[in-house]
């Protein structure tokens, strides 16, 4: 099987740390679910992503070099 | 004075409304059918009662004591003798009847159940997602309970017979059970059944002989055990089903006692809404005012349809409540039961499937709530979204190149009934006097005037002078549109942003909209009946945001590509390449005349000196003199020679549609995004009138003899095509022969037509290239396909040469008869001419057989246009809904109404496609911008820091007020 994660036109999957979330959260001014949403059975994901973990994306940009999204973990 | 601040809407809640809360609002009970009496007064308690509002002008309203206009109208409401059910709310009242116990109401779901679905809907709630899956879960998990987990009653199914009628349906024993076990139990020969004696059927069935015979004679009635055992044994059905139709007033009483915590797991807030509220039992009475009577031109009254249907109801009502207290059988009490359910279904929708419309005497449907609402004509599409608004104007437009790229052109008729609002003041006075005095008919001039104590007085031809002599400041004037005023115009369909632009008024004769040609791009508008919409703003807000964000010079560049979408188009573009191709050379007169539309009155040093001694100046010193004095640019242009501007001098190549054109001319891109909008748009408008005066200096027109070639060369074409027919035979033998070689991957048919089209498709750009050996430099189809202005060279091979293969589906032409194309070609033909080649060109004419074969080419390309526009126009429309409501927000992000990200940084790069260079290779010299703004634009230290701290821009918000021409030579950066 092609572990998809692995490929290079997917991006870096990260759980993020509880207390970096925090600051994450109070920086948008949000709830954890005002974040964009990636299922739990999304292939890119860290095989220790959980429901209800917040994931960090680093995508490679054309015009910022890097661009950084948060996803919210669900069912 | 009403109060007309803008108010926050903090929270809007639905649910249902409590029979006592309709009783509440009501302002009267309505009690009887009549509207008026004899006299023509409103009865007391009747549709038209007084304290339901007013509708005629002088009355006053017996609720709120207002006049018509100011009092919305009140509400009344009909006691129903009978409780009925809201249509609206049928699926909810089927779902509820089948997932709650028909005994003790409640939820048929354990406690364990019932607290899952409720954790599930909070989840739900908490990532907006829609509730409706869980509740109908929920539904679909009670309904698979026989027994109530509660009090243990067996349930059983319910039926809805649409619209508003519900049955409880119960398996019972057929009251012929013993001719059935007794029928089956003969057997049948045809068949092969055998007999069954009553001691074998005992034996199956385990049942107690006597009990057999008992069930036999028909005295014992089989318990639900025996009975499934016999109909096992003898293979027969002893059920029927047995309907038991619920009543309104059943239906009530039952939903009366879910309890609250078992509606919250449905998805109900059970405070504000509780089930049995969705049956009626009082019906509110909409004010007169959304129901109002109209007096005919003979005195009639004809009265809305709504109260047309409220009339049958109270009506019905009444006779209901008679009927009753009469103690009428229930077989009639039913019939009015239902007849009352019907007309109150009817009243909120007239449009149920399976029910006959309600209709007027004429026998048309009647229009009730819900077909107020609904629809395009409806509420919401037809009067909120879509509303006609005042102080728009529409007509035909045409082209003006005289007028700047922000102007346009409106009819007087036009301007002098759009009207602007003067505030006078003692700055004004004079001019406000002016307008009133001129009167409604004189262009300048004023239609209505407002005096400080709010009366509006008409301006006529007979007050106006004495009128204008009372104006004072503080007054207001409605002055007729003048030069200079800023409108919005708009083509639809309104596809992207620009397509709606704030233009400057220029007030003209005749009846249409003038626009400069170069708007045309950003329109999609041409000059072939296209008409356009114009909206005079109403206020000082309206205008300052049109004229700062709006007006046609800030859209120079599209949000789409981040190049200029306006530019050079057609004509300017032909007479750019004329004047540079060559480099042509003008003496002083013809130089001036070449820039008399421009800003420059000037002309600079002469280039050189010509054989008579005159001065001449070439075609790039003219063009120079438009292009900024420190512009330096270096590109490879359309014709595919280098272009070198240096300090703002052309030195080198050809001015045409990459330089200056629509969508990325690389000088008007750059000259907009280093020096800004403002220089930009005097560049673009002094182009186009350069160009269209270089093209009238040369003369440019084009007639059939330029698509024609001398007779040497349509022999060399024949001879050409002659050559390829040759060819395709020798293949077609080949193949017939068997010895074509199949191509990797294709059949030996496939590779056939691929050769085929190869050869036919070489043949037609050979004769292309054959007349185009005809055609010199100067040819005008030439210098348009060469300069990118209209057209291409295919066209003129097109024109010239031969029309060449043409194509359905990307393939030769296939279709038609059996085997062949046309009638008259042998079957399995396989030649050129057989399949749509056109040997002809457009100028020799075609042949009636390869006209008709273009002719299916050409319908496809039809098609094909019309499909695509109605498929991409529908994907743009389910687009722009979708992301209608994104918003960037001042922190960066982009979030919807409910405030979830949806981007964490605008386009994840928080830049703005037009603020960036969006150069092949990204190379912006940010060096040199930089040491030139620096160097060039201050003296001292001292400037450079003010600067670097913050810097106004210049404001130039009002073509009209700074005069071009009169400007000096050079423009000031505002980017
Ligand atoms: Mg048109
Ligand atoms: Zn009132
Ligand atoms: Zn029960």
């Amino acid at each position: 099987m092609v572990d998809v994660s692995q490929h290079e036109l997917v991006p870096e999957h990260t759980v993020l740390e509880e207390d970096t979330l925090e600051e994450v959260l109070s920086e948008y001014n949000i709830d954890r679910t005002d974040l964009p949403k990636i299922k739990r059975n999304d292939p890119a994901l860290p095989d220790e992503a959980e429901v209800g973990d917040v994931i960090k994306i680093v995508r490679d940009s054309r015009t910022t070099d890097q661009a950084v999204v948060y996803r919210l973990v669900v069912e | 004075m009403q109060d007309t601040t803008p108010k926050d809407i903090g929270q809007l809640s639905f649910g249902l409304m409590e029979p006592e809360e309709y009783r509440e609002m009501s302002a009267t009970k309505i009690i009887t059918a009549d509207t008026y009496d004899d006299d023509g007064f409103p009865i007391d308690m009747g549709l038209m009662d007084p304290r339901l509002g007013v509708i005629d002008p002088g009355l006053e309203c017996k609720t709120c004591g207002k006049h018509s206009g100011s009092c919305n109208g009140h509400f009344g409401h009909i006691e129903l003798a009978a409780p009925v059910i809201h249509v609206g709310f049928t699926k909810l009242i089927r779902r509820l009847l089948r997932g709650t116990c028909r005994e003790c109401s409640r939820l048929l779901l354990t406690e364990d159940e019932r607290d899952e679905f409720r954790d599930q809907l909070d989840e739900s709630r908490k990532l907006s997602r829609d509730l409706n899956d869980v509740t109908k879960a929920a539904i679909r998990q009670a309904r698979k309970k026989d027994r109530c987990p509660f009090c243990g009653e067996i349930q059983y199914d319910i039926d809805h017979e649409k619209p508003t009628t519900y049955y409880e349906v119960q398996q019972v024993l057929t009251s012929e059970y013993s001719q059935r076990i007794a029928g089956a139990m003969q057997g049948d020969e045809e068949a092969g059944v055998e007999r069954t004696t009553p001691d074998e059927l005992a034996e199956k069935t385990e049942i107690e002989l006597t009990r057999v015979n008992e069930i036999l004679s028909g005295s014992f009635r089989p318990r639900e055990s025996q009975r499934k055992a016999i109909e096992k044994a003898l293979d027969i059905d002893l059920t029927e089903e047995d309907t038991n139709k619920l009543m309104p007033s059943d239906i009530r009483d039952w939903f009366e006692n879910i309890p609250d915590e078992d509606i919250e797991v449905l998805g109900i807030n059970p405070e504000r809404s509780r089930p049995e509220w969705m049956i009626l039992t009082v019906l509110p009475v909409p004010p007169v005012t959304a129901r109002p009577s109209i007096t005919l031109d003979n005195g009639q009254r004809s009265e809305d349809d709504l109260t047309h249907k409220l009339v049958d109801i109270i009506r019905i009502n009444q006779r209901f409540m008679e009927n009753r207290e009469a103690g009428a059988p229930q077989l009639i009490i039913e019939d009015l039961w239902e007849l009352l359910q019907y007309h109150v279904t009817t009243f909120m929708d007239n449009e149920i499937s399976g029910t006959p419309p309600a209709r007027h005497r004429s026998g048309r449907p009647l229009k009730t709530l819900s077909q107020r609402l609904k629809g395009k004509e409806g509420r919401f599409r037809g009067s909120l979204s879509g509303k006609r608004v005042n102080f728009s104007a529409r007509t035909v437009i045409s082209p003006d190149p005289t007028l700047s790229l922000n102007e346009v052109g409106v009819p007087d008729r036009v301007a002098k009934e759009m009207t602007q609002t003067m505030n006078v003041t003692e700055r004004n006075l004079e001019d406000a006097r002016r307008f009133v005095s001129n009167g409604p008919e004189a262009h300048p001039g004023a239609n209505y005037v407002r005096r400080p104590d709010g009366r509006r007085l008409k301006v006529t031809e007979k007050n106006c002078e004495q009128l204008a002599e009372k104006v004072e400041a503080g007054w207001e004037v409605n002055r007729h549109m003048i030069d200079g005023d800023i409108v919005i115009f708009n083509r639809q369909p309104s596809l992207h942003r620009m397509s709606i632009m704030a233009h400057e008024v220029v007030v003209m004769p005749y009846k249409t909209f003038r626009l400069n040609t170069v708007v045309c791009p950003p329109y999609n508008a041409d000059f072939d009946g296209d008409e356009m919409n114009m909206h005079a703003l109403q206020n000082e807000e309206a205008r300052a945001e049109a004229r700062v964000l709006m007006r046609v010079q800030e859209q120079m560049l599209s949000p789409r590509f981040g190049e200029n979408i306006i530019g050079a188009i057609q004509d300017h573009i032909s007479g750019m390449y004329l004047l540079t191709h060559d480099n042509p050379r003008f003496n002083e007169t013809q130089a001036l005349d070449l820039l008399r539309a421009t800003r420059i009155d000037e002309l600079p040093d002469p280039s050189g000196v010509d054989d008579e001694g005159k001065p001449f100046w070439t075609g790039y010193d003219v063009f120079s003199e438009l292009l900024p004095d420190d512009l330096n640019l270096e590109f490879t242009g359309t014709v595919g020679d280098e272009v070198v501007i240096e300090d703002g001098q052309l030195l080198q190549g050809t001015i045409a549609e990459d330089e200056v054109g629509e969508f990325g001319g690389e000088i008007v891109d750059t000259i907009t995004k280093v020096y800004g909008n403002t220089r930009a748009r005097i560049f673009v408008n002094e182009v186009s009138t350069l160009a269209m005066r270089a093209i009238m200096h040369f003369g440019f027109s084009i007639g059939i003899d330029d698509e024609t070639i001398p007779g040497e060369a349509q022999e060399r074409i024949d001879e050409t095509l002659e050559d390829a027919n040759d060819r395709v035979e020798e293949l077609i033998e080949a193949y017939e022969r068997n010895e074509l070689e199949s191509l990797p991957g294709r059949t030996i048919d496939e590779t056939l037509e691929m050769k085929i089209m190869q050869t036919l498709s070489r043949a037609r750009d050979n004769a292309g290239n054959i007349a185009d050996d005809h055609f010199e430099d100067d040819n005008p189809a030439v210098v348009m396909a060469n300069s990118g202005a209209r057209g291409s060279m295919l066209n003129l091979t097109q024109m010239a040469g031969a029309v060449g293969q043409q194509a359905v589906r990307g393939e030769r032409i296939n279709r038609g008869y059996e085997d062949r194309t046309l009638s008259h070609y042998e079957p399995n033909d396989l030649s050129a001419e057989a399949h749509g080649f056109v040997e002809n060109s457009y100028t020799s004419g075609l042949t009636p057989r390869e006209f008709f074969f273009h002719a299916m080419g050409g319908r496809e390309g039809l098609v094909d246009t019309a499909v695509r526009t109605s498929k991409s126009g529908y994907l743009q429309r389910r687009l722009i809904n979708a992301l209608s409501e994104l918003e960037t927000q001042y922190d960066g992000t982009v979030r919807d109404t409910s405030d979830t990200i949806v981007q964490f940084e605008f386009g994840e790069d928080g830049t703005s496609p037009v603020k960036v260079s969006s150069g092949e290779e990204n190379n912006i010299d940010v060096d040199q911008i930089a040491s030139r703004v620096l160097d060039s634009e201050f003296e001292s230290e001292a400037e450079k820091q003010e600067f670097l701290g913050s810097r106004p821009r210049p404001t130039n918000l009002s073509e009209h007020a700074d005069d071009r021409l009169a400007e000096g030579t050079e423009v000031t950066s505002d980017d």
